[in-house]
């Protein structure tokens, strides 16, 4: 593994200009022997640095060297090291099995190749993007994540224009020359949000970045040297007629190419001038106890001119507390006074200052204040207008309020828009022609009407308002901004287009709506409109009563969801059910199954592809929920491979469930059908496009077509296109399209406008509640209990059926506490086959979740969890399984975990407990034995418990899920039960299940209970059903 | 603008000047404003008095570096005209509020021309100038060396055109504090803008830290409070240079005809598009 790391190291000086750069190393995984002194052990060296940046970055030579590895330079950073070795960093730590790895270590200063960044703003913008396509081998470090974030976050100083021109001066005090003074020009910083993330990088900086400097002034040290450089490094490309505008100014120095150099020519006074003008930028309204407001009321139409400024002041303690000046002057003596008490001491003293400081931004103002007690300005349209657009802005920034009509604000804008209209009457025809192809594509019929602020407006009105000679128009009853060439545009569509009107898909039309969003509008009243806002917003959905045989009670949101599934497949539509886990989407894809088949509508089957882990489950919960649902699984060496009667048994099913390897491999099967609909479960398994298995899910025909995740999909775009090729093929464009448009500047650039638009593109297609949303909270118990029904491999079932085997010969021949014995030695050994082979064999073989559909499944569902921000506790019986899944989770997947066991000392308990529970902590996995964990713990952070094996005996699991659920729990708790098919673990779950066999008095402390079953029950217990495999 | 004055103020004082003294001693009179000429000056009851360096000079008989007294008044207004005065600018909240500002309003004026009499200077007869100098000519070229220098001292301080005028600043202090208004203008008289001090380094100057003797890697990788996950977009204002913009146009520093403003949005454009960031 490569881990990228970033130093800022300051140019070490004691000159006036101190400047610093950023630079790149790699840590490796530790190499045995190799030693210099005082060089890191591990790290890439200048050859073989500069190869692994110019084959994962691109990163090239510049001019002046010829091979990229003349570049490095060597630094010398801290860094913590054990037996004079650097120990590694988290990122490589998290991978050591060695549990007293994070043991600490004497701080020394090592040696390090490294390359100097340039332009580093965007440097480390462009190889945090890149390095998220690399593989899992190349890794950003914590300091590199924190720089990151530091150095994006400085953008904003750049895109906002928060930082001025300033003189600095230095007294060189030489003995010979006293008072000897060099002027410097330099950019300064002036933003509130700089100062914000100045306080807030001084809490995330790590010990690591800070390299033996002072927090702060490091931090300003780079964020001035950043902001500096870059705005230095401009000057190079500054064009002539813009030099010719400074020159000879005092802004002259400030756009050379001479980099930073004393100013000749400066002198105090000037200063001094600099000084008194930042002073006027920073401004002291803060000292006063009130804002000032400007209310901008509008003209009648009959006096276009007639606009004004009111003059008003709110108490900064109380913002609801808010005076007309025109009242206030009308007071008298005590009442007034008794409005100091609101507004502060000194009213009239920063009354005036913040009119003085709100004029100097607002130059017409000083006309409003030429009486001795001003209430107000009269505006003409003109000036109305330009305050609106512009000044309105800048004293808003500068901190005064400003309030404008309604309907200049976003919400209340009337705007000028292209409206779509369904044709034919106010009825949308959608029509949905069941032409054999992908999926139906339902087409409307429509045709384009010209309208403003949501009504219609015919071409003459329309052409009056073009040909208008203001910008503010009063129009229909209000007053509205008009942008004629817009306007003009729109006109010119709509004459060409405007009469012939067309036909769409939903899909296209919804995209037309979100990528053009400022043009066209769909008509409120039509019907169409009623139908997008449903697609926009599901909870407008009416929701279909609890399908008649379904066995189980839907929640609200489950029928509602049901809803939403049959109201996009009548549109012919393709979505995308992204409930959080735990929420139950499975059973609304039976449900929508059982109405379906109730219906009588469906002539071929659902195919359903899943990971090979959830099959048993999928099959589990159809036996549940629908058994009227014929169901069949695709999977494992038997199953058939006869066209001709793959085909006939298919017939006669409602759903076939599959895997995704096996939709590639038995591709010639599943092309016979043309399907009714494809479900992919866990549907972030097609996020490689290019992949075989992908291309061949694609190909297969269907009506329908619907993806499950319970990811956050819309955070992972390549996840997110892939889906969606999968649900509407072209609708987000093609991978390239897709990287240009939305993925390079949503994802490097940060741009707020291409997350908005894709939002808008995807949203009605996916349907994703979370946990934490308020009508879910309402419709969910405190806690929300899962079995996850999981089959055994054939590695396991072989095992499994020997010792079944070998117990049932020796069992009629044992009898007393030997029976005894042997029954619960089976019972153990049982249990460790259907955690993994390797528990049972003790043979030190390796712990992989190819080997356990049971590990496979906690590993994918820990996954889902980590990525939605959750934490988890995992229960198991097993020391075996407790060190191994640690390990596994550590080193595989690097998630913070902890593993709290019998042997664990108090202290390390409690530290790791402390831990765990900090809301500074990220999302983490406790591991704990039952026993260890059982009691006297709190750890409520986790809300999510999984009991990885099961304690046959519903108090002591009860017990230990409250670990979680407990006192001081604001969420939801999911309790999953982890349940091995056709296995004892399924028998007795369904014996615990049933109380009417088992009486709760039965059921001691322990399993002891299980011995007094007599010989033939308990075969009957622990018989393999070897249906349940699969491979 | 020429390089004594940027305000409308002091560029008016200098026109007056400007309006009856001889190009040729306007020319040589800017080189007499430094101290390497005044040597001292002050102001005593509306009278600035100054001592400037001259040159020798054997064509007038100076053979010896002299040093002359030169003298400058403007006229005088009276104090019951100020009295009345003060009360007119007293009633307006705009001019009190630009005179706290430490400008002169552009409006102030206007509340003069009733009492028929003026603030700014406009011809020689608000002028009375002397010179110990041999030259004949006068304004001579010491005056106008004082007077530039008094017109870059009146941009800092508009209020010593009051003083000129006759109304020292007590008094003016005085007048002001019969009023509601003038009262809140008395009190923050005298806030000037200062200098700042000295810079030690150009950029804050990193500072050497103690490091612990022993820490453990996961301190020594992980912040005392957890990174936020999403950074926040970038989002560019709407309106081009708000924060130079609350300054107002025309900076003390800033010499050129051409707005200030005008040629700074155009820079933070240019870096929004251009900045390697």
């Amino acid at each position: 593994m490569n881990v990228l790391h970033i130093h800022w190291i300051p140019t070490q000086t004691e000159d006036f200009v101190q400047p610093g750069k950023f630079y790149l190393w790699v840590e490796t995984d530790p190499v045995p022997g190799r030693k210099s002194p005082g060089l890191h052990p591990s790290h890439l060296r200048k050859e073989a640095l500069a190869e692994f940046l110019q084959i994962n970055f691109s990163i090239k030579a510049d001019g002046f060297n010829r091979k990229l590895a003349e570049s490095m330079v060597r630094q010398s950073i801290f860094l913590p090291a054990l037996n004079e070795k650097p120990l590694p960093s988290l990122e490589l730590l998290s991978r050591s099995a060695d549990e007293d790895a994070g043991e600490p270590g004497n701080l020394a200063s090592w040696q390090i190749d490294s390359y100097p960044l340039d332009a580093p703003i965007r440097s480390v913008r462009e190889i945090h993007f890149l390095a998220s396509y690399q593989s899992d081998e190349i890794v950003l470090g914590r300091d590199f994540l924190f720089w990151s974030y530091f150095t994006q976050s400085l953008r904003q100083v750049i895109l906002k224009d928060q930082y001025i021109p300033v003189l600095l001066y230095r007294d060189t005090k030489s003995r010979a020359q006293p008072k000897r003074y060099e002027f410097y020009p330099a950019w300064q910083i002036q933003s509130e949000r700089y100062e914000k993330l100045i306080r807030d990088a001084v809490g995330w900086i790590p010990p690591a970045c800070a390299n033996g400097f002072d927090k702060e002034s490091l931090l300003r040290h780079c964020g001035e040297v950043l902001i500096g450089e870059s705005l230095r490094a401009l000057n190079k490309k500054l064009p002539a007629s813009f030099i010719k505008q400074v020159k000879d100014s005092a802004l002259e120095v400030f756009c050379s190419e001479s980099g930073i150099k004393p100013s000749s020519g400066s002198g105090l006074e000037a200063v001094r001038q600099w000084h008194g003008w930042r002073q006027k930028l920073t401004g002291k309204q803060d000292e006063a106890g009130f804002h000032l407001c400007f209310q901008l009321n509008e003209a009648t139409p009959d006096h276009a001119d007639s606009w004004s400024l009111q003059f008003q002041v709110t108490s900064r303690k109380d913002l609801s507390y808010k005076v007309d000046l025109a009242d206030y002057w009308r007071m008298n003596h005590t009442e007034r006074s008794r409005i100091e008490n609101q507004l502060g001491p000194d009213f009239e003293k920063h009354l005036l200052l913040l009119f003085g400081s709100a004029a100097r931004s607002y130059p017409s103002l000083w006309s409003g204040l030429e009486c001795e007690q001003p209430t107000g300005l009269p505006l003409t349209l003109n000036e109305a207008f330009d305050f609106l657009k512009e000044s309105a802005w800048i004293l808003e920034d500068a901190g005064f309020r400003v309030i404008v009509p309604a309907w200049w604000t976003p919400q209340g804008r009337r705007r000028a828009k292209i409206r779509l209209r369904s044709a034919g009457g106010s009825r949308g025809t959608v029509q949905g022609p069941g032409t054999a192809g992908l999926s139906i594509q339902a087409l409307l019929d429509y045709r384009y009407e010209l309208s403003i602020g949501n009504e219609p407006i015919n071409r003459e009105e329309w052409s009056q308002l073009v040909e208008a000679k203001t910008s503010l128009v009063h129009f229909r009853g209000q007053w509205m901004e008009l942008d004629r060439d817009k306007m003009q545009a729109m006109l010119t569509f709509w004459q060409e287009h405007g009469e012939e009107g067309g036909r769409i898909s939903i899909a296209d039309l919804v995209k037309k709506l979100a990528e053009e969003n400022d043009t066209f509008e769909v008509d409120p009243e039509d019907s169409l409109n009623g139908m997008l806002s449903k697609l926009n917003d599901p909870s407008r959905m009416e929701v279909v009563e609890n399908p008649k045989q379904l066995r189980a009670e839907l929640r609200d949101y489950q029928k509602r969801g049901v809803s939403w599934l049959l109201f996009l497949e009548n549109l012919g539509l393709n979505g995308c059910l992204a409930d959080d886990m735990g929420l139950g989407k499975t059973v609304q894809v039976i449900a929508r199954l059982s109405v379906e088949k109730s219906e009588g509508k469906s002539d071929t089957p659902t195919l359903l592809i899943a990971p090979t882990s959830v099959i048993g489950n999928w099959q589990k919960e159809i036996e549940r929920f629908a058994p009227y649902l014929n169901s069949l699984i695709h999977h494992g060496s038997g199953r058939e491979q006869d066209p001709e009667a793959f085909q006939q048994h298919c017939s006669a099913q409602d759903m076939v469930i599959t895997s995704y390897p096996l939709i590639r491999m038995d591709a010639k099967l599943f092309n016979l059908i043309e399907w009714q609909r494809i479900v992919l479960d866990e549907a972030q398994n097609i996020k490689n496009p290019k992949a075989d298995q992908t291309r061949a899910i694609l190909r297969l025909k269907a009506k329908h077509r619907l993806a499950l995740t319970g990811t956050p999909v819309e955070n992972r775009l390549l996840d997110l296109w892939s889906i969606f090729n999968f649900l509407n093929p072209g609708y987000l464009g093609n991978p390239s399209q897709f990287r240009k448009n939305f993925e390079i500047p949503i994802q490097r650039d940060h741009a707020p406008l291409p997350s908005i638009t894709l939002k808008k593109l995807v949203e009605p297609f996916i349907l994703r509640r979370l946990k934490t949303d308020r009508n879910i909270i309402r419709d969910l118990p405190d806690k929300v209990e899962n079995k996850q029904y999981c089959n055994l491999t054939k590695e396991q079932a072989s095992l499994y059926e020997a010792v079944v085997d070998d117990v049932a010969k020796r069992l009629d021949a044992s009898e007393g506490i030997e029976r005894q014995g042997l029954m619960l030695s089976t019972l153990m050994k049982l249990k460790q086959i259907c955690n993994h082979p390797m528990q049972f064999l003790q043979d030190g073989s390796a712990f992989t979740p190819k080997r356990s559909h049971k590990l496979e499944r906690v590993i994918e569902m820990l996954e889902e969890v980590i990525s939605e921000g959750d934490s988890v506790l995992v229960f198991t019986q097993f020391t075996e399984i407790g060190e191994n899944l640690t390990n596994l989770l550590k080193r595989v997947h690097r998630w913070n975990s902890y593993y709290l066991h019998g042997g664990t000392s108090r202290s390390k308990r409690e530290r790791m407990i402390a831990e765990f529970q900090s809301p500074d902590t990220e999302a983490s996995i406790f591991i704990l034995s039952v026993k260890a964990g059982g009691v006297g713990i709190t750890l409520t952070k986790g809300n999510h418990v999984f009991h990885f094996d099961r304690w046959w005996n519903p108090a002591v699991e009860d017990q230990a899920t409250d670990r979680a659920f407990r006192i001081g729990q604001q969420k939801n708790v999911f309790v999953h039960k982890f349940v091995t098919l056709g296995t004892i673990e399924e028998r007795i779950d369904k014996m615990i299940e049933d109380k009417k066999t088992i009486a709760q008095s039965i059921v001691g402390n322990d399993e002891s209970w299980l011995t007094r079953l007599d010989n033939d029950t308990f075969k009957q217990l622990i018989k393999l059903n070897k249906q349940n495999v699969v491979d | 603008m020429n390089r004594f004055t940027k305000t409308w103020w002091g560029q008016r004082f200098i026109e007056a000047l400007e309006s009856f003294t001889g190009a040729g001693r306007l020319q040589r009179g800017r080189s007499y404003a430094g101290n390497d000429r005044i040597k001292k000056w002050q102001i005593i009851g509306g009278l600035v008095k100054a001592e400037v360096r001259g040159n020798v000079n054997p064509y007038f008989g100076v053979y010896q570096e002299p040093t002359y007294r030169t003298s400058m008044q403007l006229k005088a207004i009276s104090a019951t005209h100020w009295n009345n005065l003060i009360k007119i600018m007293s009633s307006r909240a705009g001019l009190i509020a630009k005179l706290m500002t430490n400008e002169m309003p552009e409006t102030i004026e206007k509340a003069f021309v009733q009492s028929k009499v003026q603030l700014l200077p406009e011809n020689s007869r608000d002028f009375d100038v002397r010179c110990s100098c041999p030259d004949y000519e006068v304004p001579c070229k010491h005056v106008a060396g004082l007077c530039y220098r008094l017109a870059s001292q009146l941009d800092r301080d508009p209020f010593l055109l009051f003083e000129l005028r006759g109304l020292s600043r007590q008094k003016l202090q005085e007048a002001l504090a019969k009023s509601a208004l003038g009262q809140i203008l008395a009190t923050t008289l005298g806030d000037q803008s200062d200098l700042p001090s000295a810079t030690d380094s150009y950029y804050t100057r990193p500072k050497a830290a103690k490091v612990p003797d022993t820490i453990d890697p996961k301190a020594f990788w992980t912040g005392e409070k957890p990174l936020p996950k999403e950074i926040e977009a970038a989002n560019p204002n709407r309106i081009a240079a708000v924060l130079i913009k609350k300054g107002g146009d025309y900076p003390a520093f800033w010499d050129k005809q051409s707005s200030f403003i005008f040629v700074m949005e155009e820079f933070y454009e240019r870096v929004r598009k251009g900045a390697q960031i």
